[in-house]
């Protein structure tokens, strides 16, 4: 759905991205991860042909951002880090210029905003003025005139950002369920726990190139397996790794590996661990910890 | 109807401050008819509604732009569905819907002391009165949308500069009706353009509705770029067509009141007049545009790998109205040569010294960054103001100074000397200026 390929973007005297390539697979939801600076809002920019590449091209559903950025428009909904609301007008107004402004015809606009307000859950708050609303309904609000055209796509530039735990979680299945509706996410954040919840897949972007130069797909690290030792040894990784094991991370006392196979072949394992005389504590699957995977390829 | 106008409607036009205005209007009125008796209220309107659409709706025009930068509401718009032309007129006129009100109110007590001159006077100072407001405003929300390029984030300098313009070209038009009685009388006045007598008033009125399409044509244009549309050279082009005919066509003023003192004849006087619309032009835009020394580095590359059709339709306006500028003065050299005239070198010298001075500009933008406009017009200043003080008459006032009676060839050495060098620093800055 989104190709971009060897991106290059300049500022006076800096260069924020440096070559970047990568694809996005269509009805996914990719994270975009990376620390402040890193060129990550002005990667989504340029995805959202609100910016012109010095190098490189981006295409967005087969169409390339330079030559066709209107047609883009119309096929993608962003909504930037800092957005902003009109906050004198009602809640139902501020939807239904929203599906005006996309495109949408003058008889087809007020169910689209009330549409969209079903989607994003403001269905009961119409008439109240956005400017009373609060920091996370203000956001539901912004996704909302986002999605209110059913754009095939849509750029979330830390949407998380300031948000308290119940609104965050409510942002998760708000997403997880547009994804459900077949649209293409890509989400931009420096918070790694909120992305654990609904990313399928993982960029990181450090200094401007893709940390580790490629897309982490979250379900293949969600079957990694941890190990811990009760008593630590040093040759746990060459163990493993000569068992057939990818080892991702490793310590004396512990390690997080990939196996490919089924039951079985974990069976085999840890039987080898205990004949090897390791005494083995833990030996379980778990859940993708993007920090690991984060630290891991920022270090690279 | 329009979503951009109707979403101004609801903003800019609630019923509160509709019936505000109209209350403090009408108190005004009655006041000023107590005051002063009915006859005179036309000039209380007059000067309300100046106040309205022209010094208030300079303002809101300008923040129709500014104001969704400011409220981070722009990259929405610019990712709508919206096009130019709709953008334009639904922010030109439903941003200042409330002003438009306030002036609608006002205009029936101007006109009304007209009624006993004609019903032809009548419409004709309203129509004055409407487009003037229209040209202000257009004006300012052009430039509007000229200073948001340069990214200065400071909205209020930027909406107060833009209200200034907006105010300054409206006002530059206004004289000849600044009053009932002036507009009455200004056809009494005639005056020559292009060989042709016209009375000053129509004159004037054409000069505004030509000059009000222009404002619009120039907003619709920065908006497709806003938008993301391409823009070509070709309106910046025809604008510079239309200001050099423009000014070129007052060369018969010019020649009857230098009479036998003028040296030149033919055609050298309204090209002269013309290049002098084309320098101002290059230097207001050199001054205005970002310069942005990263898209430079992109044109450069373009013309070096031989895409020079896509270099050329990326032009910024101040390289094309410099490029129109060197063409026409260098026209005008050749004229004045061939008819024996010593300004024919002082036309080539002044284009070395407009080369050096269009090149201070983009050189000290990318030294000084955003300030760095303001920096050349210091640096310009002190050439061309405080050297010559310094060295007071001398022979070598010609080095810094194009137009000196004696020492032509002198300044024609100097002027292009300092236009290479400043041009080749500023092409190595380009190469230099890459990132960290």
């Amino acid at each position: 759905m989104i190709e971009v390929r060897d991106l290059v973007f300049e500022y006076p005297g800096h260069r924020a991205l440096h070559g970047i390539s990568l694809s996005v697979a269509q009805g996914a939801i990719t994270a975009l991860v990376g620390p402040n600076g890193a060129g990550k809002t002005t990667l989504l920019r340029c995805m959202a042909a609100l910016e012109t590449p010095y190098g490189g091209s981006v295409a967005i559903d087969g169409l390339d951002t330079r030559e066709a950025p209107r047609a883009i428009h119309s096929r993608l909904g962003y909504l930037p880090d800092f957005f902003g609301l009109y906050d004198a007008l009602s809640v139902r107004r501020c939807l239904h210029y929203a599906a005006r402004a996309h495109g949408i015809a003058p008889g087809h606009a007020a169910e689209a905003a009330k549409a969209a307000a079903v989607r994003v859950g403001l269905q009961d708050r119409m008439e109240q003025p956005a400017g009373a609303l609060s920091r996370g309904l203000r956001q539901r609000l912004a996704i909302g005139q986002a999605i209110v055209h059913q754009p095939r796509v849509l750029l979330l530039d830390e949407p998380a950002a300031g948000l308290d735990p119940q609104a965050r979680r409510d942002l998760s299945e708000l997403l997880l369920s547009l994804k459900a509706g077949g649209m293409t996410l890509v989400v931009s954040s420096h918070i790694l726990a909120e992305l654990q919840d609904y990313s399928d897949r993982m960029i990181i972007v450090d200094h401007g190139r893709i940390a580790g130069g490629e897309t982490i797909s979250l379900h293949d690290a969600a079957s990694r397996l941890r190990i811990v030792l009760a008593a630590p040894r040093g040759d746990l990784a060459q163990v493993l790794t000569g068992q057939g094991a990818q080892v991702f991370l490793a310590g004396d006392d512990s390690a997080l590996i990939t196996l490919s196979g089924g039951t079985a072949e974990r069976a085999e394992l840890l039987a080898a661990l205990v004949r090897a005389g390791f005494a083995v504590a833990e030996f379980a699957e778990e859940k993708a910890d993007l920090e690991d995977v984060y630290f891991s390829k920022v270090r690279t | 109807m329009n979503p951009e106008f109707v979403r101004n409607l609801w903003l800019e036009a609630t019923p509160f401050r509709l019936a505000l205005i109209t209350g403090i209007l009408l108190l005004a009125f009655a006041a000023s008819s107590t005051l002063t008796g009915f006859g005179s209220t036309h000039g209380v309107a007059l000067a309300l509604y100046w106040f309205f659409v022209v010094l208030w709706g300079t303002r809101s025009a300008a923040l129709a732009v500014v104001g969704e930068i400011r409220e981070r509401t722009w990259d929405s718009q610019k990712l709508s569905a919206i096009g130019p032309v709709e953008m334009v007129w639904g922010k030109l006129f439903g941003a200042t819907i409330h002003n438009w009100f306030g002036g609608l109110i006002c205009l029936p007590v101007i006109l009304a002391p007209l009624w006993q001159d004609g019903w032809a006077a009548c419409l004709t100072y309203g129509v004055i009165l409407l487009v003037m407001g229209v040209f202000a405003q257009s004006v300012a929300l052009l430039s509007s949308l000229v200073l948001i390029r340069r990214q200065t984030g400071n909205w209020r300098l930027d909406t107060f500069l833009c209200q200034v313009a907006g105010v300054l070209t409206a006002t530059a038009f206004y004289s000849p009706w600044s009053s009932q009685n002036a507009f009455l009388r200004s056809n009494d006045i005639n005056l020559v353009w292009w060989g042709h007598d016209f009375g000053l008033g129509n004159f004037q009125l054409v000069s505004l509705l030509l000059f009000t399409a222009w404002a619009l044509i120039g907003c619709w244009r920065a908006m497709r770029s806003e938008l993301r549309f391409a823009n070509g050279p070709f309106v910046w082009l025809g604008w510079l067509a239309f200001i050099s005919l423009f000014d070129a066509g007052f060369w018969n003023l010019i020649e009857s009141r230098a009479g036998d003192r003028l040296t030149v004849h033919g055609a050298v006087l309204p090209l002269g007049l013309a290049w002098v619309a084309l320098l101002a032009s290059g230097y207001g835009m050199a001054f205005l545009e970002p310069k942005d020394p990263v898209r430079l580095r992109w044109l450069v590359e373009q013309v070096q790998a031989g895409r020079i059709t896509r270099a050329l339709l990326a032009l910024d306006s101040w390289m094309l109205s410099y490029g129109a500028a060197v063409a026409m003065g260098l026209l005008l050299a050749v004229l004045l040569v061939l008819q024996g005239s010593a300004l024919g070198l002082a036309a080539i010298a002044m284009l070395g010294f407009f080369t050096r001075d269009i090149a201070i500009f983009v050189l000290m933008r990318m030294l000084a960054g955003g300030k760095g406009d303001f920096a050349a017009v210091a640096v310009l200043a002190a050439l061309y103001l405080l050297v010559p003080l310094i060295l007071h008459g001398s022979p070598a006032t010609a080095l810094v100074v194009p137009l000196t009676p004696s020492g032509a060839m002198l300044s024609v050495l100097s002027g292009w000397a300092q236009g290479i060098g400043v041009a080749f620093w500023v092409t190595r800055s380009i190469r230099c200026h890459f990132y960290a």
